[in-house]
């Protein structure tokens, strides 16, 4: 059936489709399971996934609009497959690249060794937004100050794999790789069946190991680890309930905890109850008012010197957003080969310096080629896309970046790869995909869940994937092992689907919804 | 358990409950008011009053200044509007049921998914109804889908809930909301019946005689019987009341039935006894003496409504005593918060 008759890949690298119309080998099986499948199919399994969503609450709130408007986050159910060795690549790039950056945020809060040896200006680091002095000389459990990372890469119009930037603070959307992976079992189990998808539920068990590691001496036996979430009006609240249902602890918020002698507890009906470990999803600045933010309710006042007291533990540490700001993402190759001494695995994109005069003057002479970014901005917002903005909004970023240089970075613009998206409910087109992968740093090592969140700008021609501004995303499956009979099973296929017990029980599906069974077999026929 | 997590579970316990009483009184009210007409003659009388005035409806909800504050006048349409969709009314039907699915989305955690599933999807429809929508098709079949969406909360309580801590929260918030309901829906009555008809009668001679012709109006008249029978329905109690008392509608009875009956599950004393038995196990209380304050609050409560009779109450004034109950049941309702919720 012809889902993908009229699909174009515009020129971009195409994650589905090789230049010449045919299938990649990784994703020949699933293209022949989606050709067997009508468009009347197709659409009643997107609105079964929608449904669910709207029904399970699966949202996130949408900041500047009307109060308590929520959205779910479009899930275009068409995955996104990445063989075996792209992974291990992918992997192997993202572990070097947090142990730098968590060497690096241990030797800024330290000794500052990078800073003397002039690799980094020094003014950039101590002026940075979230580089937090009041935190210097602490030291975090094992000295691992990032627990939970969220990189995000892109790929270039060759295909090559590029990190955009890191978020080490409180990255979030790891539920929808969980849920998304739920979801798409149930609207389309048929298509799991020819693969060989890695699993990705162990996330939260590793997560929970992770966390239960941290808790303070004499405390490790048991120990009470809680999530902190800022409430039910912040956006990422939903995933915030799910990890903490998931994970099995208690869901606290600012007040539900106070700090007594160093100690945090939490107040229960049984009265209070000592705190280990906070998996604190709310910034720096409102985890304690005496430290921090004095008009914060969110946080616990005390919860700073509890933890520099080494009473409870805190994942992420304090201050890790001094290593992603967009300015010193600039430097990480650079950190990486100072402190591991060797080269970077996954490049940067290439990025200018506002604060440097010659690139300076490239940024400005160059706005309408470049992405402009504010330094500590995130969800896409603060951003200035030179090659569709006005001329206004060029003059009026040009501006700000003479105002405040510090502040701004820009990049040329990277045809992002695409991938097939289901639009409007009617046919297949390409839209442009990144890829978020969740990286846990343990005591022991660092692992990285099979599996990540690949967001989908689904507004036609546009590279911005955030939530907020009109992204949805897809369920990524990494494969177990790239088998290189994957291609050459082109020609048995129809074989080898016939004769086993999927066409009954697909067809069986099709008849539930109402629908006579399809003329076609969906597994091509026999 | 987290208190402010309790204390959500006892939320979304007294607004489902809350929902499905607005529901029900605004239901049946709206519908008994249709078959209330006085008679051609008395139109005119000065003091000429229908027994089932939404102005009772508004004085025992402690609305009446909120509500004429907006509205000019006490039609049905404005009424409906404020008792079901008006957000700013801190009781309406869409603004309580907010409050519980704002409250489980904030203890996702706590309940069972279908469970939030139920009040979410709930919340969604009710946004997509207007009070214009509700008068044009069939108000009765409106009311009932809320209390239907109750019912199905409620179920899926039962059915999925552990019989742990969350769940007695849920239920001390649901049979607390409950009794003061009830409470509440006996004192309109009483509101209505207060004009001056009533005072001729001697309130103990209910039975209409054959020696003498009953005011219409008043005590045993058929309005006033219109009126009980209204109660009873509103509670979903006319046929388990017939079934418990076969003298017929008599105020006493009736008072018996949904204030002191411990068998009946909207009855004063079975929601009282029940928020009893739940804190009682929130506590690991096995005695029968108290160990907290709430729980002292309630035996006492509960013995005053086992032990006194329903005739000993309309002689001292059901309205006092429904009052006295009303404010009983908020202080337990603040001795909770204070001991459990927020110390």
């Amino acid at each position: 059936m012809p889902l993908f008759d009229n699909y174009q890949t515009n020129g971009f690298y195409d994650e589905m489709f090789q230049p010449d119309g045919q299938p990649r080998p990784h994703y020949w099986k699933l293209f022949q399971r989606l050709t067997g499948l009508s468009l009347e199919d197709f659409r009643r399994r997107c609105q079964l996934a929608e449904l669910t969503l709207i029904n399970q609450g699966i949202t996130f709130a949408v900041y500047g609009g009307e109060q308590g408007v929520e959205k779910p986050f479009p899930f275009d159910l068409i995955p996104r497959i990445i063989p075996a060795d792209e992974w291990e690549l992918i992997e192997r790039g993202l572990k070097q690249r947090l142990t730098a950056l968590n060497l690096f945020i241990h030797d800024v809060y330290h000794d500052q060794k990078i800073l003397a040896d002039r690799v980094i200006p020094r003014d950039l680091i101590v002026n940075a937004a979230y580089f937090r002095r009041e935190f210097l000389g602490a030291d975090p459990p094992g000295g691992i100050y990032v627990h939970i990372c969220g990189s995000d890469l892109i790929r270039d119009q060759h295909g090559t794999y590029k990190v955009l930037e890191d978020n080490l603070r409180t990255p979030s959307g790891v539920s929808y790789v969980l849920e998304n992976r739920i979801i798409l079992t149930r609207v389309l189990p048929q298509m799991f069946r020819d693969l060989p998808v890695r699993p990705v539920d162990h996330y939260t068990t590793q997560l929970l190991n992770n966390l239960r590691e941290l808790a303070p001496e004499g405390r490790r036996d048991s120990p009470n680890v809680v999530l902190l979430t800022p409430g039910v009006y912040n956006s990422a609240y939903f995933e915030h309930a799910f990890l903490a249902q998931q994970l099995g602890i208690e869901l606290v918020q600012g007040r539900d905890l106070f700090v007594d002698n160093n100690i945090v507890y939490m107040k229960t009906t049984k009265g209070p109850e000592r705190v280990d470990v906070i998996y604190r999803r709310v910034d720096d600045d409102f985890l304690d008012p005496l430290v921090f933010r004095g008009d914060s309710a969110l946080g616990a006042a005390g919860l700073v010197n509890a933890y520099r007291s080494g009473n409870v533990a805190l994942a992420n540490s304090i201050g890790t957003g001094v290593a992603d700001d967009k300015v010193v993402y600039a430097y990480v190759p650079r950190i990486i080969e100072y402190y591991l001494g060797e080269k970077p695995i996954l490049d940067n994109v290439e990025t200018f310096l506002a604060s440097e005069p010659t690139q300076r003057q490239y940024i400005l002479a160059n706005l309408d080629k470049l992405v402009v970014k504010a330094a500590n901005e995130s969800g896409g917002y603060g951003m200035l896309m030179g090659p569709q903005a006005s001329q206004a909004e060029r003059a009026e970023f040009a501006e700000k970046i003479k105002a405040n240089p510090r502040n701004y970075i820009a990049q040329p613009l990277i045809s992002l790869s695409q991938a097939p998206s289901f639009i409007d409910e009617t046919n297949m087109e390409g839209r442009h995909i990144d890829l978020r992968p969740y990286i846990l740093y343990g005591q022991k090592e660092i692992t990285i869940i099979p599996g990540a969140l690949t967001r989908v700008a689904l507004r036609k021609g546009s590279y911005v994937v955030n939530s907020s501004q009109g992204g949805g995303s897809k369920d990524t499956w990494v494969l177990a092992h790239d088998n290189a009979s994957l291609s050459q099973q082109r020609n048995g296929m129809s074989q080898m689907m016939t004769g086993t017990g999927m066409a009954q029980s697909l067809g069986g599906m099709t008849q539930s919804f109402g629908k006579p069974a399809p003329t076609t077999e969906p597994e091509g026929g026999s | 358990m987290l208190s402010r997590d309790a204390d959500s579970c006892y939320w979304i316990g007294r607004y489902v409950e809350r929902a499905e009483a607005t529901a029900r009184m605004v239901d049946v009210h709206y519908h008994a008011a249709l078959e209330t007409t006085l008679p051609a003659a008395d139109l005119d009388r000065e003091d000429a009053f229908t027994p089932m005035r939404w102005a009772s409806l508004l004085a025992i909800s402690g609305s009446t200044k909120d509500y004429h504050a907006r509205y000019a006048t006490e039609n049905d349409r404005d009424v409906i509007h404020f008792f079901v969709f008006d957000m700013e009314n801190p009781g309406s039907i869409l603004r309580v049921w907010t409050g519980a699915r704002e409250n489980a989305r904030s203890i996702r955690e706590q309940i069972a998914s279908e469970m939030w599933e139920s009040l979410n999807v709930f919340y969604l429809q009710l946004r997509e109804w207007n009070v214009d929508r509700v008068l044009a098709g069939s108000p009765h079949e409106f009311f009932q889908a809320v209390k239907n969406a109750s019912h199905l909360f409620q179920g899926i309580l039962n059915r999925t809930m552990l019989m742990s801590e969350p769940r007695d929260w849920l239920d001390t918030g649901r049979f607390l909301e409950r009794a003061i309901q009830t409470a509440r829906l006996l004192d309109v009555k009483y509101h209505d019946l207060l004009p001056v008809y009533v005072t001729d009668i001697p309130e103990t001679d209910h039975a209409p005689s054959a020696e003498r012709q009953p005011n219409p109006y008043g005590v045993g008249g058929p309005l006033d019987m219109h009126g009980w029978i209204a109660v009873l329905k509103s509670v979903s109690a006319f046929e388990m009341y017939r079934k418990t008392h076969h003298d017929g509608i008599r105020p006493a009875s009736i008072v018996d039935f949904l204030v002191l009956n411990p068998t009946f599950p909207a009855s004063v004393r079975h929601g009282i006894g029940r928020v009893e038995g739940c804190q009682k196990r929130i506590s690991g209380n096995m005695r029968d003496e108290p160990t907290t304050d709430p729980e002292r609050l309630l035996g006492r409560l509960r013995a005053d409504l086992t032990y006194i009779r329903s005739d000993e109450i309309i002689r001292s004034g059901l309205h006092q005593f429904l009052d006295s109950v009303q404010g009983r049941c908020d202080d337990v309702g603040r001795a909770i918060t204070r001991t459990y919720l927020s110390y």
